[in-house]
């Protein structure tokens, strides 16, 4: 068994699952195939993978990371109750429902109320925003709300609720030595001992070879 | 010892572990949105079975929009006619799950991201074929995802002549196979990760006491995390808050009645205005006009119904040589109206997951067509309409959906005569039956024996 681990990187259970996944997956494929539009199915299926991971994502974590480092260097007085989630989220939901509605928003199903339902579709756009706004305004209303109350909670030894929020700036706050048993304690996790390459003391688990 | 290279690596950027900063990603994180796609993509594919399970394919070419399906089709069975709630709750429940698994679906990507970019990307012929599995299920369930998304908008931008069928239907057979796979390697490391802590700790955790995982042996796990802007139990709540606001906004299509208001970005979330004084009317998915049926060529004095027979043999070919269809009577809309009318309550739903309340038809029992053609147990029925061309200008209906009682060549509806764009003079309404094949300007019935 073990020349066939070394060989493979895996058990021999791992490659009877994928033979007969693969197998299914080959069948319908080849279906999909017959229809003859192998190119544009190509281009979908890759374009769906690449649309996401080398588009979707980067500019969303760009656009994330922008804001966020955009609002720490200006002066502002920033309150220091975490304030990045009542934009992200509106924001996130905002471009989801876009993402799925689009066609119906822009106005692109050319057929849509003539062929087949009756119904106009000039009314997407103006319900999008306006959801898209009342998203906004429950945020704005639930930070004010948290400001309200965290104002109200603040402990002494951590200044005045509204500060310049240049604490996420430390330095080396999670690069002190004993960091991971901190970690795995405030997860009801134990650590084991500290040593150079903290994934050293994970049980070892083989990567595939 | 970890490969040197995972944070040393040559290439920049993404390539090297040190890259990915959150603090929360992690097997834990991950294996929630496992389980819940886990648990939703079962029921999509099953419910997609259904549905085309629903369209009857093995009962007639018509009826099939795959004809090549082969060992695909193994399960089919013949659609039954109750409860008459069930098709519209299968398509309500595929298209609204489905629409609410994008922000899951999109939320677990953003969760494995850092194992795209792993480095160096091949570790054994184990690894490269995980790693071309991943493709079908990535790939596969965007694809499927858009394809279902764009159907329902009617906005056809698909490969393939765009025919939605077809590629819906063999997609998620491409997807199935690479999810299988995926689960069957995964599901240990899910467990072990799930079991690991308490989702009741992790909802008590806030973001000051929000730490990163352990590191695991998988690289999930950000070496040098940042700060926490999120704890991981808001991340959840983002999570779910997306799909139930996409839930919220859609779901009312299906269920009807006050609730279609709330449906503000679904497809069917307006309100139809009758032509002839019902307001509000109920949905329709193919105008008199879509279907190039005019009101000249639906007239009460132009139209009629013709009712043939046909011997069918065993293989469902007609016999060799002989004239199989067999003219038995023409009928106008004065001749239908004079005959039995019966009242029954049934929805529209169609494919697209939209449906209709129950709205009360009028008509003749197809049953009674059948028997008045001399055959009164028919094998199938064949429908034809006045629409020119498309797919669903024909259907067949099965024996079982030809004798229900609730089965009915409609002529009136909610009291007052079919719209043009309901189906005048005569439409087809059967229970369970997907919206397309209640064939609307039906031109004639064939029952076959």
């Amino acid at each position: 068994m073990r020349w066939f681990s070394r060989l493979y990187g895996s058990n021999p259970l791992h490659l009877l699952v994928t033979i007969a996944c693969f197998a299914i997956a080959g069948y319908a494929a080849n279906k999909l195939a017959a229809g003859g539009d192998v190119k544009g199915i190509l281009i979908w299926l890759v374009g769906a993978v690449v649309g996401h991971d080398l588009i979707l994502f980067p500019l969303y974590a760009l656009a994330d990371r922008s804001i966020m480092t955009v609002f720490r260097r200006r002066p502002p007085t920033l309150p220091a109750v975490p304030w990045i989630n009542y934009l992200r989220v509106p924001v996130v939901f905002s471009a989801i429902l876009l993402l799925i509605w689009f066609p119906l928003i822009f106005r692109l199903p050319t057929t849509f109320q003539a062929d087949h339902t009756t119904l106009p579709t000039n009314v997407y756009m103006g319900r999008w925003l306006a959801v898209t706004g009342a998203l906004f305004l429950l945020s704005a209303l639930a930070f004010a709300v948290r400001l309200a109350v965290g104002g109200g909670r603040r402990s002494p030894d951590r200044g005045p609720a509204l500060v310049r929020s240049d604490r996420y700036e430390r330095p080396g706050q999670y690069e002190r030595p004993g960091q991971y048993e901190d970690m795995a304690s405030g997860l009801g996790l134990t650590g084991g001992a500290p040593t150079a390459d903290p994934r050293e003391r994970l049980p070892r688990v083989e990567r595939p070879q | 010892m970890r490969p040197k290279s995972r944070t040393d690596g040559p290439l920049p950027g993404p390539f090297r572990e040190s890259f990915w900063r959150s603090p929360i990603r992690g097997p834990w994180l991950t294996s929630v949105f496992g389980l819940v796609l886990l648990i939703g993509i079962p029921i999509m594919f099953a419910t997609g079975l259904f549905s085309y399970a629903a369209y009857n394919p093995n009962l007639a070419a018509v009826n099939d929009e795959t004809p090549n399906k082969g060992l695909l089709g193994f399960y089919l069975f013949s659609w039954p006619t109750h409860p008459i709630w069930l098709y519209r709750l299968n398509q309500g429940t595929h298209v609204t799950l489905g629409l609410m698994l994008v922000p899951i679906v999109l939320f677990k990507l953003w969760s494995v991201l850092p194992k795209l970019f792993e480095w160096p990307p091949l570790h054994s012929l184990a690894h490269l074929l995980e790693r071309i599995s991943l493709v079908a299920v990535v790939g596969g369930i965007i694809f499927e995802l858009a394809t279902g998304i764009l159907n329902i908008q009617t906005y056809y931008k698909f490969p393939q002549g765009g025919n939605f069928y077809t590629l819906h239907f063999y997609g998620a057979w491409v997807f199935i196979g690479g999810f299988v796979m995926h689960v069957a390697l995964k599901f240990p490391a899910m467990v072990r990760a799930l079991s690991g802590h308490s989702m009741i700790d992790v909802l008590r955790t806030n973001l000051a006491k929000t730490r990163p995982e352990p590191l695991d042996p998988g690289g999930l796990v950000a070496l040098q995390p940042d700060p926490p802007t999120i704890s991981r139990r808001g991340m959840l709540a983002f999570a779910g808050g997306a799909s139930a606001l996409v839930g919220l906004l859609v779901v009312g299509q299906s269920v009807g009645g006050v609730l279609r208001k709330t449906a503000l970005l679904a497809p069917h979330g307006q309100e139809m205005t009758g032509v002839n004084g019902a307001s509000p009317d109920f949905q329709v998915n193919m105008t008199a006009e879509g279907a190039g049926v005019t009101a000249a060529d639906a007239h009460a004095s132009a139209w009629t119904l013709t009712l043939n027979t046909e011997v069918i043999t065993g293989t469902g070919m007609p016999p060799e040589g002989t004239d199989t269809v067999n003219k038995v009577a023409t009928l106008t809309r004065a001749d239908l109206l004079k005959l039995e009318q019966h009242t029954v309550s049934l929805p529209i739903a169609c494919v697209e997951g939209w449906s209709t309340e129950n709205q009360t038809w009028t008509g003749v029992r197809l049953a009674d067509l059948a028997k008045m053609a001399g055959v009164p147990e028919p094998s199938s029925m064949l429908t034809r309409s006045l629409q020119k061309g498309g797919a669903f200008s024909r259907a067949v209906m099965s024996q079982a959906q030809t004798t229900d009682p609730n089965s009915l060549l409609a002529l009136r509806v909610n009291g007052a005569d079919l719209t043009l764009d309901h189906g005048y003079p005569a439409r087809v309404i059967v229970p369970d039956a997907p919206g397309v094949h209640n064939t609307k300007w039906v031109s004639s019935l064939t029952f076959r024996r």
